[in-house]
């Protein structure tokens, strides 16, 4: 594929990026952080460019937090609202769910994104749709949605212009909030001869004007519109959708019928409590004092139909781990991820799986289970630049800590016989200075023939792959130790 | 068992361990100064420019009307498009009636999208931000906003607020009224993306102009 630019590795990165998965048998094949086989890093293409990109959003961040005095009281009222929606979410999601209803929507209540799938599609069938426009969801990506829509026979395309550029070229998103950070002006404008016919060009103008006119077409035919939600005000029943580029209001107005689509976390309990999450959201989302379009929803809109589908796919399994809890304090800025030193260099793909970054690192084991994900929260350096700038305050080291202990000690890749056993003769040769020499001589010698093999098997065939063994360091300290310390003692 | 009543039966249950606890004080966020009308529209005009919006300072009605005509001549608009609000009405009876589509029930998305100019009313102008905020009660309305490439937005001086939470009040007494419908939407500026290598790019599925008609 020509897509894929020169910087990269090709075979890598098209081997992660059509997959389907669904929670039901999730192999997160393609992560290399969770995959057996792999035991380092990923570079996904244009991993260069998204890096710089995610420096370029940090320090702009902190020139923008730096200049406002309020930020740090915004963080923590914002973490106080979150506390108390959490903690009280049953009642806020009935509460939302009555006031919406009085309002003429419709809720639905799902509880994998199975079945989630399932109501979008019979909204589908009621309604006779045929092609949908769908606006930025993260919910629609753990619902693999466009997956069920193809298999359904709608034609359903992404709106907002990543999302959309990540759909043509087979991809899934490298960040929450720039889907496609990964890709240079070049691979766009080959992606759009390549699958459009139109001209090549690598003018942004040029590009985003082809996919203006490519999807106004799309909206101005389209018998549904799919949306996410950023806030649902349980007070009012009112839903709260943030974007930029217009493609929100298009599809959630132009079509006859709306389905939002919400984690059910994303619930607040009064329209007053929203002004801090704004001020917040577009900050540290965008850089920007207010995103372009801030929706307020305030159910159907008359001669529109609107159902809002609310999801717990495994959300409720956190709530069930006290420690844990505020991880659904998420508002999904994605600025953890532009700050976090791994992200950088290793890209969303290397997460396997929906939400990447350090936030994934602890949101995934949780949502699809420890025993396929247990290997994420260990993909951490704990440098803490995360919690630092997480705008509802989520410790987010110490979540990867308390996952880190759960993940050795329940069912997990990090709890496999190996594991177990090469951390039990860790531990039994760091117990004596004799054992410890004993295995420092068998580990050098190991490294030494391993050097003469002409092939490596297994894991360790996978590791040698993509780099060079160490080279065995001069004498141990101990040895030139016990010869040169008299040298010291004069 | 519906999955309605699993999963909030399954939040109860891991819930059980919480103490009640009053909800958190509503925040300020931003401090209330109360500046005059001339800060405002100072602020206002100087934020929406650094977001790539236009603002029209009008001293009244009538100059408003003459300068909209000057905008639809040299934008060589031939017909623009308008919700129906008493304040539009009033800004665009000088124009010739064949040059404007009044928004109605029904309308084809296909047939607005021709428009090359649409003009809503807002409800409030925030300061800080340079938004507008405008209600919407029927999808037309909405599509007023995002479908036309220029958007125009007319509203009185003594509808700007300093940002969004003074403004919060009298949006909160909408919100709350139950036989509100449709949405309240808040512009700020054209629609942007910087999708494509973080490059600012303006208009992409909405406006690529907004113009903004102060009056007062």
């Amino acid at each position: 594929m020509t897509l894929v630019s020169s910087r990269a590795k090709p075979q890598a990165a098209l081997t992660l990026a059509p997959q389907i998965m669904s929670t039901e048998d999730l192999h997160l094949e393609g992560a290399p952080f969770l995959k057996e086989q792999t035991a380092g890093l990923y570079e996904p293409a244009g991993s260069k460019a998204a890096g710089e990109a995610a420096v370029r959003s940090t320090k702009q961040n902190r020139e923008i937090t730096d200049a406002i005095p309020y930020w740090q009281d915004w963080r923590e009222q914002a973490r106080a609202i979150k506390a108390f929606t959490v903690a009280n979410l049953d009642k806020l999601l009935v509460e939302f769910e009555r006031n919406i209803t009085a309002r003429g929507a419709t809720v639905l209540w799902a509880d994998s994104a199975e079945e989630a799938n399932r109501h979008v599609l019979e909204i589908a069938r009621e309604h006779n749709v045929k092609r949908v426009v769908k606006g930025k969801s993260m919910v629609s990506e753990e619902m693999e949605l466009n997956h069920t829509f193809a298999a359904a026979g709608i034609r359903a395309l992404e709106t907002d212009l990543g999302e959309y550029l990540v759909q043509l070229a087979g991809q899934r998103p490298t960040h929450i909030v720039t889907p496609a950070l990964h890709l240079s002006a070049e691979d766009v404008g080959r992606l759009f001869a390549e699958k459009l016919g139109e001209p090549f060009s690598a003018e942004h103008g040029d590009l985003t004007n082809i996919a203006r006119r490519q999807l106004r077409e799309e909206f101005l035919r389209a018998d549904m519109g799919t949306s996410g939600v950023n806030f649902a005000i349980a007070e009012t029943g009112t839903l709260v959708i943030v974007e930029n580029e217009g493609n929100v209001g298009l599809s959630t107005a132009t079509p006859p019928v709306h389905v939002a689509l919400m984690g059910m976390e994303k619930v607040l309990p009064r329209i007053d409590y929203l002004p801090v999450f704004l001020q917040l959201l577009a900050r540290v989302g965008t850089g920007q004092k207010l995103t372009s379009y801030t929706h307020l929803i305030h159910g159907a809109t008359p001669g529109r139909k609107l159902y809002v589908i609310i999801l717990d796919n495994g959300r409720s399994k956190i709530l069930s781990d006290p420690a844990a809890r505020q991880a659904l304090r998420c508002i999904r800025c994605g600025m953890c991820l532009n700050v976090c030193p791994v992200y950088r260099r290793a890209g969303g793909w290397a997460y396997g799986w929906v939400y990447p970054g350090p936030i994934g690192s602890i949101i995934t084991p949780h949502l699809v289970g420890l025993d396929k994900a247990g290997a994420l929260p260990f993909a951490s350096s704990l440098c803490g630049a995360c919690s630092e700038v997480c705008p509802v305050k989520i410790d987010i080291p110490h979540q990867l800590v308390h996952l880190r202990h759960r993940a050795v000690g329940e069912p997990s890749p990090m709890n496999s016989a190996t594991e177990r056993l090469t951390w039990r003769l860790w531990a039994w040769a760091m117990s004596g200075p004799k054992r410890y020499r004993l295995a420092m001589w068998a580990v050098r010698l190991g490294v030494r023939l391993t050097k003469l093999l002409p092939w490596h098997p297994g894991k360790l065939g996978a590791w040698t792959r993509g780099r060079e063994l160490p080279k065995v360091p001069g004498p141990a300290f101990r040895n030139w130790w016990r010869r040169n310390h008299s040298d010291f003692e004069k | 068992m519906t999955s309605r009543d699993a999963i909030l039966r399954r939040i109860r249950t891991e819930l059980a361990d919480r103490a009640p606890a009053d909800p958190p004080p509503v925040p300020e966020v931003w401090p209330r100064t109360d500046p005059g009308a001339e800060q405002l529209v100072e602020r206002f005009t100087e934020e929406l420019k650094a977001v790539h919006g236009e603002v029209i300072r009008c001293g009244s009605i009538e100059q408003a009307r003459g300068k909209l005509a000057e905008l639809v001549e040299q934008s060589q608009w031939g017909r623009i498009g308008s919700v129906d609000r008493p304040v539009c009405r009033e800004l665009l009876c000088d124009l010739d009636p064949q040059q404007v589509a009044w928004a109605k029930q029904h309308w084809e998305p296909q047939a607005m999208a021709e428009l090359p100019a649409g003009l809503v009313a807002a409800e409030r102008l925030l300061a800080d931000t340079g938004s507008c905020l405008i209600a919407c009660g029927t999808p037309e309305e909405r599509l007023m906003c995002y479908l036309p490439p220029a958007s125009l937005v007319v509203a009185r001086v003594d509808q700007l607020a300093e940002h969004m939470p003074a403004a919060w009040e009298a949006i909160g007494r909408q919100t709350a009224d139950p036989q509100r419908r449709g949405e309240f939407v808040l512009v700020t500026g054209p629609s942007r993306t910087a999708d494509i290598e973080k490059i600012l790019i303006l208009g992409v599925h909405g406006p690529r102009r907004v113009v903004v008609i102060l009056v007062g």
